[in-house]
């Protein structure tokens, strides 16, 4: 069975903790689904590309939105364009097989090849749509009910699904899959995941930015915690400002980066100043510490 | 291999069939290599476990099996005994909430662990010792504002389990989502499908015709999209006494919003009881007259009541009774809420509070006009067969609840 256990171990630019790497590869060895989740940001829909890179497969990206079929992942009848065909005489139109385009899911199936399929954000569909890829996941194969051709995977693509927990998905659906909880990362991973995408940062930056990064965070009753993705971006803006690293001691700039909301803009600086003792803003202006 | 672990993480609560765990072994088969303990965690654990609510479970079984710590410990069979059936106690007013001292949660903790310490009997009711239904700061259902929930397997700090584990997933246990899921399906139910839709859609069997008649040549005919037509006017009590049942309104909200595929929600808060004003914000600052409200309903739509129907009994039934100036109204209470049930055909009431106190004065009043049922899955499927003229008995869940009051009291059978 060595053959089907191929080993992923993150990539150069994709740090992974050890029990994300275990559960892509029982996912991979299995064939079953992997279903991620986690808070947004901490890189959910960047695995799959991780994934098929480190495995140096092809990638099949499937963006769920709130009117996607599951039927639309399989394949798509252009029914219209054989119409017009059909009236103009450009193509033969009794072959129904042109009209039929495959869809991300479809893809990977029909490919020689193994694959990577990612379907991302699958709860933003509709409630019954897991219930309705359940029999293609499993069986990973499908009918294509125009021309009746059947379309059974050679490889076992792998799967990845990510979900934003929006909506619960059914007990068969999760029955199914392997889980991955995507953990917010430490500071000493927060750090490395820095490193990787800033290689040349100025340590001292770097350190005074995640010590306020992970001072936000901790902020009680935010709506929407910064995440990992928006600490990369800011850490960007910090630099193409060239901010000094004393600076971030007073001052937060570019706070829209890592804060949203209008209500945690508020609740932030109110644990600031609470934090940063009395009298800490003499000019009596309210923004006057944060820019 | 490790049929002893297997049935560990069931006693801890997990629902592990064979088919998960033959794929667990499956896939440590496929390593080929001897797993090390950390591999059989992390494997085991992306099997078995559907939801981040589940990694607690799974760590605790985990560290039950391989650490040797017992799973219950005895301190827990103790605990489980003292809150097992907790009673259900009224909800407190506001003064009385605000009297109750705060603690921040070092402090909890501290006084939580000296409590365990002196505690040897069950205690319902109180405000001091690790009980249900009280006004201590510990235990089960009871109401104290900075209060902390001990059990329902949220296992205690106690000594034995200390220190096996860090147990990092906790927090996502106690943050487990409510079942929006079953809600929004059973909300599907008020679907209303009408061609009233400004998008259009391709009319296949109009254009087949239209197209024999041109001659063969093609001859589009398009119609309007199916959408739903059902709208659905929510008002919420944002009382005091509301304030327990938050999380279960709020998925419940959350679920008639995203998951209904309604066509219009409009949502009207109110404190305790419906007056002269309906506030479109949750803050009351904003209103919309009622007389407006009760004027312009637009067909189809289902009015629905959130709230706990619990109230000093002015407030229901004199003239001007509202607590709050803004909405002093010479009409009682009971007559604005009769208004509203004839206004709308299709009225119900959710209640949080558990039925059995459902033949209190006001709420007893309030189910005489409003089909009510509790907030629970099982109660918003029946309210919405009300809602559909669908229900075999119309009146609500109020008198069966009363028979059973008195035939068998604390039975709990709707827990």
């Amino acid at each position: 069975m060595t053959e089907t256990f191929r080993r992923w171990a993150g990539t150069a630019d994709y740090i992974a903790d050890e029990s994300l790497i275990a559960a892509v590869n029982v996912a991979v060895a299995l064939g079953r689904p992997l279903l991620v989740k986690g808070e947004p940001g901490t890189g959910k829909t960047v695995l799959a590309r991780a994934v098929a890179e480190g495995l140096g497969l092809p990638l099949h990206t499937w963006h769920v939105k709130s009117t996607t079929r599951a039927v639309d992942g399989l394949y798509v009848y252009d029914a219209v364009a054989r119409l017009q065909d059909s009236r103009f005489g450009d193509r033969d139109v009794r072959d129904i097989e042109q009209y039929i385009r495959l869809g991300p899911l479809g893809r990977a199936f029909d490919a020689t090849e193994r694959s990577v399929v990612l379907i991302d954000e699958i709860d933003k569909a509709d409630l019954e749509f897991p219930n309705d890829l359940l029999h293609e996941l499993d069986a990973m194969r499908f009918v294509i009910a125009e021309t009746g051709r059947e379309i059974v995977a050679q490889q076992r693509p792998i799967v990845i699904i990510t979900s934003n927990a929006e909506k619960e998905l059914p007990d068969a659906f999760l029955r199914r899959c392997v889980f991955h909880f995507i953990e917010f990362p430490d500071e000493a991973r927060l750090n490395d995941i820095c490193a990787v995408h800033h290689p040349d940062v100025d340590e001292k930056l770097l350190a005074a930015a995640l010590r306020r990064f992970l001072e936000l965070r901790s902020v009680r009753d935010l709506r929407k915690k910064p995440s990992t993705s928006e600490l990369v971006d800011w850490l960007s803006g910090l630099r193409l400002a060239g901010i000094a690293p004393e600076k971030l001691e007073k001052s937060l700039p570019f706070l829209g980066v890592l804060i949203k909301d209008e209500g945690d803009v508020r609740r932030a600086e109110r644990t600031q100043s609470g934090a940063g003792g009395e009298g800490a803003d003499p000019s009596g202006k309210r923004w006057g510490r944060w820019q | 291999m490790f049929i002893g672990f297997h049935s560990m993480l069931r006693s801890a609560g997990l629902k592990v069939g064979l088919g998960e765990w033959l794929a667990v072994v499956e896939a440590l088969d496929k390593e080929q290599v001897q797993p090390s303990m950390a591999d059989l965690y992390r494997v085991a654990r992306a099997l078995v476990c559907r939801d981040e609510g589940d990694y607690d479970r799974y760590d605790q079984a985990f560290a039950a099996y391989f650490e040797g710590t017992p799973l219950p410990p005895e301190l827990d069979a103790r605990l489980r005994d003292w809150l097992s059936a907790p009673i259900e106690r009224p909800p407190l007013t506001d003064e009385e909430l605000a009297e109750l001292q705060r603690y921040d949660l070092d402090e909890l903790r501290r006084l939580y662990e000296e409590r365990l310490a002196e505690q040897d009997e069950r205690h319902d009711g109180g405000d001091k010792w690790v009980g249900t239904g009280g006004k201590s700061p510990f235990g089960q259902g009871g109401q104290h504002p900075s209060g902390m929930r001990v059990g329902e397997g949220a296992q205690s700090r106690g000594s034995a389990v200390a220190g096996a584990r860090k147990r990092r997933f906790r927090e996502y246990r106690s943050d487990r989502v409510l079942d929006t899921r079953a809600i929004a399906v059973a909300l599907r139910r008020l679907r209303r499908l009408e061609r009233q839709s400004r998008r259009f859609e391709l009319d296949i069997d109009a254009t087949i015709r239209a197209t024999a008649r041109n001659g063969g040549d093609i001859e589009v005919a398009m119609r309007p999209e199916r959408r739903n037509q059902a709208r659905v006017v929510l008002l919420l009590d944002t009382g005091g006494s509301m304030e327990p049942h938050t999380r279960a309104v709020e998925a419940f909200f959350s679920a008639l919003k995203n998951g209904g595929g309604l066509r219009e929600v409009v949502t009207y808060h109110f404190h305790n009881c419906v007056y002269d004003k309906l506030f479109t914000d949750v803050a009351r600052f904003d209103y919309k007259p009622i007389e407006d409200v009760l004027r312009s309903v637009p067909p189809h739509t289902h009015l629905v009541v959130v709230g706990d129907a619990w109230m000093a009994p002015y407030e229901l039934f004199s003239p001007g009774g509202s607590i709050e100036i803004v909405t002093s109204d010479h009409t009682p209470g009971i007559e604005r809420l009769e208004q509203l049930a004839n206004a709308f055909d299709r009225h119900v009431w959710l209640n949080p509070i558990g039925d059995r106190y459902w033949q209190a004065d006001t709420i007893a009043a309030v189910g005489e006009l409003f089909p009510m049922f509790p907030m629970t899955v099982d109660g918003i499927v029946e309210a919405v067969s009300v809602l559909l003229g669908t229900a075999k008995r119309k009146e609500g869940r109020r008198r069966a609840s009363l028979w059973q009051d008195v035939a068998q009291p604390r039975a709990g059978r709707y827990r």
